[in-house]
């Protein structure tokens, strides 16, 4: 991914306030057996794929970030889980805002 | 170009008629690809579209045409979504790869639409917030399908190509590049 440039300001606040109980993408159930996983490639840049999370998956903004960052540390991420048919969906979103994005079992 | 500013609810900009030019041009171009050469193929459908002759014509699969393209740029913009499974792969591109490719014409025709307002950089590039998400795909499919004909795999050849000298006859592309990637950052910025 493409960092943004000094010049661009734009902190990310932590989400505060009352915690909200979420489950976390990783932990998945036989309900919810499939996942989605954003790569990281070269040209997009850490901005677009913050905001493709947020606008699509509707994920906070600190939420989003993170996820961009692992995309970008460890080269990938699990973005959603859920029935084959919702990740199918997913993906299919990612690749019209052209993320790399595929689905697998959560148990790979 | 200036940066994408946002006052009173829209998005504008000032391009020059060298960018108005050039950018509509790369878009074009990406139309061209995404579509097989036949953009009206696809069109964004009427609301009376008869859902199972849509559906005869998704299944219809040219038996010459291998199903995934030749093209680098073609692939990387329409990847494979099985990484296991080809054949999960194929029946999932059959069944979606025509809405995808609606989907980038029509974000593109927006584009287009809105350069061609400008009167080849007279007036200034207006964009409505509503329109952002077109907008911003698209660049990524331009910026997508530059990065591949400059050979951009990884972030080593992403870096190789910040150090080019300006003889060598990629420079040129290389800081289209660069104004597409301050456009979409600028963009980004006042959403």
């Amino acid at each position: 991914m493409v960092p943004m440039s000094e010049t661009e300001g734009g902190s990310v606040s932590p989400a505060g306030g009352t915690a909200v109980a979420e489950r976390p993408l990783e932990q998945v159930t036989p309900q919810t057996p499939w996942v989605t996983i954003v790569w990281d490639d070269p040209v997009n840049l850490m901005s677009y794929v913050t905001h493709v999370f947020v606008t699509y998956f509707h994920y906070s903004k600190a939420k989003a970030s993170t996820l961009m960052m692992q995309v970008h540390s460890d080269g990938k991420a699990v973005v959603s889980s859920g029935t084959r048919e919702e990740m199918e969906r997913d993906v299919g979103a990612m690749h019209e805002y052209g993320l790399w994005a595929t689905i697998d079992k959560a148990d790979d | 170009m200036k940066k994408f500013a946002r006052r009173r609810g829209v998005i504008s900009s000032h391009l020059s008629s060298y960018e108005v030019e050039l950018l509509s041009s790369l878009v074009s171009q990406l139309v061209e690809l995404v579509s097989d050469g036949e953009p009206e193929q696809y069109a964004a459908e009427p609301a009376d579209a008869d859902p199972f002759e849509r559906l005869v014509r998704d299944l219809q699969v040219d038996p010459d045409e291998p199903e995934v393209s030749e093209d680098p740029v073609v692939r990387r913009l329409f990847p494979n979504a099985y990484p296991h499974d080809a054949a999960a792969s194929s029946d999932f591109r059959r069944f979606t790869e025509r809405d995808l490719r609606t989907k980038k014409v029509s974000d593109a025709s927006v584009v287009l639409q809105a350069l061609a307002e400008t009167g080849g950089g007279a007036r200034e590039l207006r964009i409505d917030p509503e329109e952002a998400g077109a907008w911003l795909r698209t660049l990524t499919g331009v910026r997508l399908a530059v990065a591949t004909r400059l050979g951009i795999e990884d972030a080593d050849s992403a870096e190789e190509l910040a150090e080019l000298p300006e003889e060598d006859p990629r420079s040129l592309l290389v800081s289209v590049y660069d104004w597409l990637g301050f456009a979409q950052e600028t963009l980004i910025s006042t959403l």
